[in-house]
């Protein structure tokens, strides 16, 4: 199959998963009680002017044609205004994703980094008491919930030590621009990064850890090692392309999340990504925000899968497009 | 890369981010004011929303017809002074001459008179709720004087004109639009002490002094930065570390903590941009068993020890609350009141008298306590304290609003709580808990569904007359026949605390505009 015939076939199956998502999250955050009125419309007012509100802003339609009506517009890139915001959904998620994506990025990044590095320490230099050591810190990074990490993080690094700002995405205090701007931004970033990237890191250095150790058994790298190479040059040459195909389907399952699911580390490092807009918007009921921003992530992830599944079969020649 | 080699880099990295941190951190030089808020502003147009993200940026930018002094009283503001004629019923302000809009345009009556009629009387929820149905018309004889005709007189107006309650923004930038959903102008512009300068959404909001403002010498510092920490942990954090300057609010566990801090200061406030005098009450449904009895109602008020809750839940901000008006408006205020001191026994022997006897296991009756998750401390607390009294307080715990949907919309809750705002008048934030009139599916009306002919006829009263000393009266009545009653039970007399670096002095803690009089310590 040609990768032009692939990738429309992929985008054909992911129509209805995106479907799908974008119905069930209208559903539920319709379900959840509490009425947007109230918050789109302030405390102490009249009941007239509440069914005003309804009627200014369609809450007063059945729930079947406010779906409809949001499914018509938003299939013309009309993604609805958002109550809290108050401003069109598609200029609010234009203003934060940047920053999730940046942050998400940072974390990817850094995650796979850490990852890669602890198992290749691990495979290169095999010992049980390294082993056990990295086995422990991993459990120690995944288990830890980001919020209680971040809060550690900014007792210690920024408040005790004054090493790093404690939140936001620049100085509040300063104007800042150009390559100041930059290094403002990179100390902010770090701290969130950070706490992002610990629980992954951890899974990227398990399962990049397994793949290189099922990589040394297999008969071609044993084979290679009969031949003469030593122990690293096994590891490097022979299981490291190995591992990379797990790693990249791996990456691609989760990128999207990390970019996507920040909204913990982004409300506590106050950073401004759209998992914290996302968070506010739920507890808010802002229908138009959180159906809109599912939609827009559910595509991404759609996107994502499909990339990596690409990016695998150009690594390993037995996977087929199909 | 041998390990030692990657140490030094690390260690060089970690020495150059210590030093650029430290010097950003404390170099407030400039007089500039670093203020904390949790969410975003969104449109930054006062006079449609009463949202708790928007005023406190929005407070420092525009202004009222009048401002308030600490002790809630009408100062002027845009308002030079008023006359009233016509027993009441008409109110005549003169406005102040040579105030300018922050693009230069002159602030007129017609100013005014858009503001309220396109805006604050059609969606400014609360504004719209007492003013509307009061106001017979607007009228602007000339540029610099507003007439508001009323139907009948009314105590509360002025205390309604403030900037919280009724910021007035400029027609020339306005007309013509659809305001709820339009997002504004990019630039919005006020007549207040602040000029909007940029807004990196979900980072910060900067505004600068206004030059020309009409008051002289005022604001006291160059510029006015929002920082956006929607985590209140983090906002102190970013206090200690001097990140910010000023926390609207500081959580229990970091009180002692920040008192010990030199260069902290820690300070009780009574008002703001979400509303003032504030009382957090518990609703109970006396519509129907076991609330709609008296005795069970008041066998509650003994088992509650409200000097615990206020100490250990609230952290000791605020006092024991007596009644429905806060002693912080100490001229409606009273204590004489029935009073309900903590006393499992006589608790007992009032559900006894009203057939809920101790069973085997000493239980008496189970109630449902429907609350938000942030006042789980105080969840655990009253189950405690019920629990000695044989009463059973089944907990549910939701997020806020669904919590507000199920006890003021659906009404499906025996036991609920809301933090109720007195307001800088009576008339303003108290009656609406209490008249039968106010009884309805909505947010912080009368959720107890209570109702007395005599506290409608007596809240008349009181807005009716001008004389304070007059609506005192019915003020004191009012307080005694609810104590008497308990329809609610009333906890706390909320003084939230406030932190500010003591680099700054000049806070205006009991009103929205709280910068305007800040300045740096020499």
């Amino acid at each position: 199959m040609t990768l032009a015939g692939w990738a429309v076939r992929r985008l054909l199956l992911a129509l209805p998963v995106v479907l799908a998502i974008t119905t069930l999250t209208f559903a539920l955050i319709h379900l959840a009680p509490g009425d947007p009125v109230y918050l789109l419309a302030g405390d102490g007012g009249s009941p007239a002017y509440y069914a005003d509100m309804r009627v200014k802003f369609g809450l007063d339609r059945p729930i079947g044609e406010q779906f409809l009506r949001y499914a018509a517009a938003a299939a013309t890139g009309d993604f609805g205004y958002s109550f809290t915001y108050q401003s069109p959904v598609t200029r609010v998620i234009a203003q934060h994703a940047p920053a999730s994506i940046l942050l998400g990025f940072a974390a990817l990044i850094l995650s796979i980094a850490g990852g890669v590095a602890l198992a290749f320490v691990v495979t290169l230099w095999p010992s049980r008491v390294l082993e056990t050591s990295i086995r422990v810190v991993s459990a120690a990074m995944y288990s830890a919930p980001v919020f209680w990490t971040g809060q550690i993080l900014i007792i210690v690094v920024a408040v005790k030590l004054g090493f790093l700002p404690v939140g936001g995405m620049t100085t509040a205090r300063e104007t800042l621009a150009g390559a100041g701007l930059g290094l403002d931004v990179l100390k902010h970033l770090i701290l969130p990064a950070v706490t992002l990237a610990l629980p992954f890191m951890a899974v990227v250095a398990r399962v990049t850890r397994a793949s290189l150790r099922d990589a040394v058994r297999e008969p071609f790298v044993q084979a290679a090692k009969a031949r003469g190479l030593s122990h690293r040059q096994v590891v490097i040459r022979q299981a490291a392309p190995h591992a990379a195909v797990a790693l990249t389907t791996l990456v691609g399952q989760h990128a999207p999340q990390i970019v996507a699911g920040a909204a913990i580390t982004e409300y506590l490092f106050a950073w401004p990504g759209i998992g914290a807009v996302i968070l506010h918007a739920s507890l808010h009921r802002d229908y138009p925000l959180v159906t809109s921003s599912f939609l827009i992530i559910s595509t991404a992830v759609v996107c994502s899968n499909a990339l990596s599944d690409a990016v695998c079969a150009w690594l390993d020649p037995r996977i087929r497009l199909s | 890369m041998r390990p030692p080699a990657v140490l030094i880099v690390c260690l060089l990295a970690a020495s150059s981010l210590q030093a650029c941190g430290r010097e950003n951190a404390y170099s407030t030089s400039s007089s500039t004011l670093v203020v904390a808020i949790n969410s975003d502003p969104g449109a930054l147009n006062p006079a449609v929303t009463t949202s708790g993200g928007t005023h406190p940026v929005t407070d420092q930018m525009f202004n009222g017809l009048v401002g308030l002094d600490e002790n809630l009283n009408p100062v002027p503001e845009l308002a030079e002074s008023w006359t009233t004629e016509d027993e009441g019923r008409t109110y005549r302000f003169v406005l102040r001459r040579g105030v300018t809009w922050h693009d230069g345009t002159p602030f007129t009556s017609a100013d005014v008179k858009f503001t309220f009629e396109q805006a604050l009387l059609k969606y400014h929820s609360r504004t719209r709720a007492a003013l509307e149905p009061l106001v017979l018309g607007i009228d602007t004889p000339d540029d610099h004087t507003v007439v508001f005709r009323l139907k009948h007189q009314y105590s509360a107006l002025l205390q309604r004109l403030d900037v919280v309650e009724a910021s007035i923004i400029p027609e020339h930038r306005f007309a013509g639009q659809d305001l709820m959903k339009t997002p504004g102008p990019p630039q919005p512009i006020g007549t207040g002490p602040f000029r909007f300068v940029s807004y990196a959404p979900g980072d910060k909001v900067v505004l600068e002094r206004n030059r020309e403002y009409f008051r002289p010498g005022l604001p006291g510092v160059d510029r006015l930065i929002f920082r956006i920490l929607p985590e209140p942990g983090t906002a102190i954090a970013a206090l200690e570390r001097g990140e910010i300057d000023y926390a609207g609010s500081v959580a229990g566990p970091d009180i002692g903590r920040l008192r010990a801090t030199a260069g902290i200061a820690v300070v009780p406030g009574t008002g703001g941009s979400g509303g003032s005098v504030c009382q957090d009450v518990l609703i109970p449904n006396t519509t129907k068993a076991p609330f709609n009895d008296i005795r069970v109602r008041r066998a509650f008020a003994h088992a509650i020890d409200r000097q615990v809750i206020v100490d250990r839940v609230y952290f000791g901000q605020g006092r024991p609350a007596t009644g429905p008006i806060s002693h912080l408006l100490a001229w409606a205020y009273t204590s004489d009141v029935r009073q309900y001191p903590h006393d499992t026994a006589v608790a007992g022997r009032l559900l006894d008298e009203a057939g809920l006897r101790a069973g085997a296991s000493g239980e008496r009756l189970a109630v449902t306590f429907t609350h938000a998750q942030t006042q789980q401390r105080l969840a655990m607390a009253l189950r405690d304290q019920l629990k000695a009294a044989g009463i059973t307080l089944n907990l549910r715990t939701m997020d806020f609003n669904s919590q507000v949907d199920q006890v003021f919309v659906k009404k499906t809750f025996d036991l609920g709580m809301a933090s109720f705002c007195n307001g800088a008048d009576p008339e303003i934030g108290v009656r609406r808990v209490y008249v039968s009139s106010n009884i309805g599916p909505f947010p912080f009306s009368n959720g107890a569904g209570y109702r007395n002919p005599r506290i409608d006829a007596l809240f008349d009263q009181g807005a009716a007359s001008a004389d304070r000393a007059q609506r005192r009266l019915a003020y004191v009545e009012i307080q005694q026949i609810l104590a008497e009653e308990v329809p609610y039970f009333w906890l706390i007399d909320s003084e939230g605390l406030r932190a500010y670096r003591t680099a700054f002095t000049g806070f205006r803690l009991w009103t929205g505009a709280f910068a305007e009089t800040v300045r740096k310590v020499q």
